[in-house]
């Protein structure tokens, strides 16, 4: 076992420095450069590419960037001056973590739920619910879920803050434009798995043996069913956890996803490169705890890694 | 034994799950105590408090205010600091300088100060406003704003590029209490600039203490205006308090400001709706719903389209371009685009900026083109230019439109395309691409007709003449005309306020009669604000907001 996770531990950081190198090229490759405004004179440029170090070979650069990141130093933000990314990481990760776990929490807990009962009800009323309601979590983009969660219960209804984080009550909506997707991904995969699962020979003969109907399914189908969900568990978390842009900007949440997909606007080399490793390393990891839960459930794998 | 593999593992997940969801729980205590403190709606009369509350749609950059590169860090900027001159929407007032002599050639200006201290009771002294300029000048500042003096203030050009050292620079603290400031020519507007946060004071020892990480939190830098920062959560809220140091505090009647962080405009409206904002800017997208009770400003923006006359494109026949400038139909043009939220606009100047005594366009009332178009006159010259091009078939001429890729500037592109094939019979093609690449084609001159615009940075029409200028840096369309050099440079040399604005217009119609440019859009905004909200203001200069004195209705 520990040699299975040293070497997905090695294949995880080879990853990771294969992602900076790609992304430090491409993010030089896009048109323009962080400091085009509108006000840009030539003389003004070049201060603030020496200052910023771009005046160096480029290869030089890349060099001290890993350096710099091998010391855990993501650099300064260009847009937001005197701001580490490090610092802006630390200041905005916590809300789209906390906004992540209450979506996945919601998404799985409910996507299992609703699975196991579509599938125990194949062909039934609640069946059909479920399958509505998947096919509504996978086809409704996030920004209308959360446009819609946000005008009938927060503008209309005023059930809930229409925005901000600031408690219990403003996180409800957002979790649930988050993780409606989660919660229909899981669901489908959780009643595909289990109708698969109801057809092995050891759930017939567990019937035959005269065991009740709960315990087969609490004890032998849905443990074995489960493996799949745990499958995209990993890609889910990450992306999850990291923040969305979207529902960030409706809610007005100080996480993530925003200064992300802004920096790419922005041309902010530094927050482009410091939120991808940062989310690089996140998908990695998620993946890797994965890679070993799954090994621990079902030894074949294990051996096949050997 | 595989059982208790399997059982084990299974109690690893439940257990993973529980614990990512552990992991949670410390972060959202914060908030949540957070609730609990927080004024919420109506709660600013409750505690008995004065709370002023906007929403931006991105955390202000940066608090340094050598390094403030956008209107809303300058908005902030322009209420946490105090320069030596206040300009309250145009209206000059004294700020931490008491009085001031300017030499009789208008070149040498000499402040007096007050005594008037820094937020941590530190004196402000000459040397602040000595540092603060010449930390602005310095290349080593590296600052985006730099270009506001380089040609104002005497060696600022020479210092920014290296030539000379900072010390070099036209300001000199001449004792504690007098600064001196030397211009490279006399400006009248000069003293308007001087509540813009590149010009105010600054602590050398807190620069040195923080380095790069000065003003990066609200405790690591010091303030001297009206307000103080509070707290400053980035990208969520900056929250301003009443500046007890200020040497005009009395005159301050808000206790906090509150600015929070509002990425979506329709949140924002939301937001205002359930009470928790003061004042709210409405997207076009709905603002049929709020007509009767909006309010409008500009906000100095002013949109047109840049022409390539490099020789590149057909467009350096002048009859062309005027020939497009007539066949648009500007009003029809605002009507579909924006629904009437902007001002068409067939001049080059804002209207709004200073004159001699009053707003310049009204005392100098012009309309280049016709709002409605002027198809007759269009197809004139587009005939005229058919013959110096040697064209037959007005299809033959072929233009490039570039613009930005967002949706508004995509429709904006259509409806000028339209315009110009219907009118005029030429192809126009339209080309998108992300705003900072438009940039950088502008600015490396790719491109043939661009939609672009230009913000004010003081109120003199100076502000948008000097971009044409043979050797400007911001003429990326070529435009060369002596006519309208020799205007600018009288604008800058003349001394006699009416002469001078004699010449800056006439500077404006040489550019439009020469077809330059092609005016599309003022852009303004209609904003909703509470009731109980008195005093606040708009401007269209260096901020866009004034709300230093505010005072909220009880």
């Amino acid at each position: 076992m520990g040699k299975y996770i040293i070497k997905r531990l090695g294949i995880s950081l080879a990853t990771i420095l294969v992602l900076v190198t790609v992304v430090f090229i491409l993010v030089r490759l896009m048109p323009g450069d962080p400091f085009t405004s509108d006000k840009m004179t030539p003389e003004i440029k070049a201060n603030l590419e020496k200052y910023y170090g771009f005046d160096k070979p480029l290869i030089e650069q890349y060099f001290t960037y890993l350096k710099n990141l091998l010391k855990g130093d993501l650099g300064y933000s260009m847009k937001y001056k005197n701001q580490t990314v490090n610092k802006i990481i630390e200041d905005s990760f916590p809300f789209s973590f906390d906004l992540g776990i209450r979506s996945l929490v919601f998404g799985i807990s409910f996507g299992l739920v609703f699975g196991i009962t579509a599938a125990l009800n194949r062909g039934k009323k609640l069946d059909f619910i479920s399958i509505v309601i998947a096919i509504i979590g996978t086809s409704v983009p996030d920004f209308i879920m959360g446009a819609l969660l946000q005008y009938f219960f927060g503008i209309k209804w005023g059930l809930f803050p229409v925005a901000q984080y600031l408690g219990f009550k403003h996180t409800i909506l957002p979790a649930i434009a988050v993780g409606f997707y989660t919660l229909a991904q899981v669901s489908r995969l959780m009643r595909a798995s289990m109708l698969e699962v109801v057809q092995q020979d050891y759930i017939k003969t567990a019937k035959s043996k005269g065991i009740s109907s709960f315990r087969v399914t609490y004890k032998h189908q849905i443990r074995n069913a489960i493996m799949p969900v745990v499958t995209v568990l990993g890609p889910t978390v990450a992306a999850v956890l990291t923040g969305t842009f979207v529902i960030e900007s409706i809610f007005a949440i100080p996480g993530m996803g925003k200064f992300y997909v802004q920096s790419v606007q922005n041309l902010d080399y530094s927050i482009v490169l410091g939120m991808t490793v940062f989310y690089g390393a996140f998908l990695v990891i998620a993946n890797m705890i994965v890679d070993i839960l799954y090994g621990l459930i079902d030894p074949r794998i294990r051996i096949a890694g050997k | 034994m595989k059982n208790i593999k399997k059982l084990v593992s299974l109690i690893l997940v439940v257990a993973m799950c529980f614990s990512l969801a552990a992991c949670s729980t410390p972060k959202p205590a914060e908030p949540e105590e957070k609730e609990t403190n927080e004024p919420k709606e109506n709660e600013a009369t409750e505690t008995g408090k004065k709370i002023f509350r906007y929403s931006l749609t991105a955390d202000v950059p940066t608090l340094d205010p050598q390094l403030m590169n956008s209107i809303p860090s300058s908005t902030v900027g322009y209420h946490i600091f105090d320069g030596l001159m206040r300009n309250h929407v145009g209206e000059i007032q004294y700020g931490v300088a008491e009085k001031y002599d300017v030499s009789e050639d208008g070149l040498v200006y000499t402040f007096h100060l007050r005594d008037a201290k820094w937020s941590d009771g530190e004196p402000i002294t000459a040397g602040d406003f000595e540092y603060g300029l010449q930390r602005l000048a310095d290349p080593a500042t590296a600052s985006d704003y730099a270009f506001i003096i380089t040609s104002l203030i005497k060696n600022a050009d020479k210092v920014n590029n290296g030539e000379l050292p900072v010390e070099e620079l036209g300001v000199k603290a001449i004792d504690e209490k007098t600064l001196q400031i030397e211009l490279q020519n006399p400006t009248g507007y000069f003293i308007s600039m001087l509540s813009m946060p590149q010009f105010c004071p600054t602590r050398k020892d807190l620069v040195e203490k923080y380095g790069q990480e000065y003003s990066a939190d609200a405790d690591k830098m010091a303030y001297n205006g009206p307000f103080i920062v509070k707290e400053w959560k980035h990208e969520d809220r900056l929250i301003l308090e009443k500046n007890p140091n200020y040497w005009n505090k009395d005159a301050i009647n808000l206790d906090e400001v509150h600015i929070l962080t509002v990425a979506d405009p329709m949140t924002a409206v939301a937001m205002y709706e359930q009470g928790e904002l003061d004042q709210v800017n409405v997207p076009a997208e709905v603002l049929e719903n709020y007509t009767d009770k909006v309010s409008y400003y500009f906000d100095g923006a002013n949109d047109f389209m840049k022409l390539n006359m490099d020789g590149s494109s057909e467009l350096k026949s002048k009859d062309l371009r005027l020939a497009v400038n007539y066949a648009l139909n500007r009003e029809d043009f605002i009507l579909l685009a924006t629904k009437n939220l902007y001002q068409p606009n067939t001049r080059y100047i804002l209207p709004q900026v200073k004159g001699v005594d009053k707003d310049y366009g009204e005392e100098y009332p012009y309309e280049a083109f016709p709002v409605k178009g002027d198809e007759a006159k269009a197809k004139e010259h587009l005939q005229a230019a058919m013959t110096e091009l040697g064209v037959s078939d007005p299809k033959e001429i072929e233009l490039e439109l570039l613009t930005t890729d967002a949706e508004r500037t995509r429709t904006e592109a259509e409806i000028l395309q339209n315009q110009i094939q219907t009118v005029l019979g030429i192809t126009v093609t339209i080309r998108q691409v992300p705003y900072k690449q438009r940039l950088q084609m502008e600015s490396d001159r790719e491109f043939e007709m661009v939609v672009t615009g230009w913000v004010p940075d003081y109120s003199d029409p100076m502000t948008y003449l000097e971009l044409w200028t043979t050797n400007s840096p911001y003429n990326h369309g070529s435009y060369k005309s002596e006519a309208y050099d020799g205007y600018v440079k009288e604008g800058i040399t003349n001394t006699d306020p009416k002469q001078r604005m004699d010449a800056l217009f006439n500077a404006e119609k040489t550019l439009l009669e020469d077809g330059a440019i092609i005016p599309l859009q003022l852009r303004r905004n209609a904003m909703l604000l509470n009731p109980k909200v008195k005093g606040f203001e708009t401007y269209f200069v260096g901020l866009n907001y004034d709300y230093m004195y505010v005072d909220i209705e009880q």
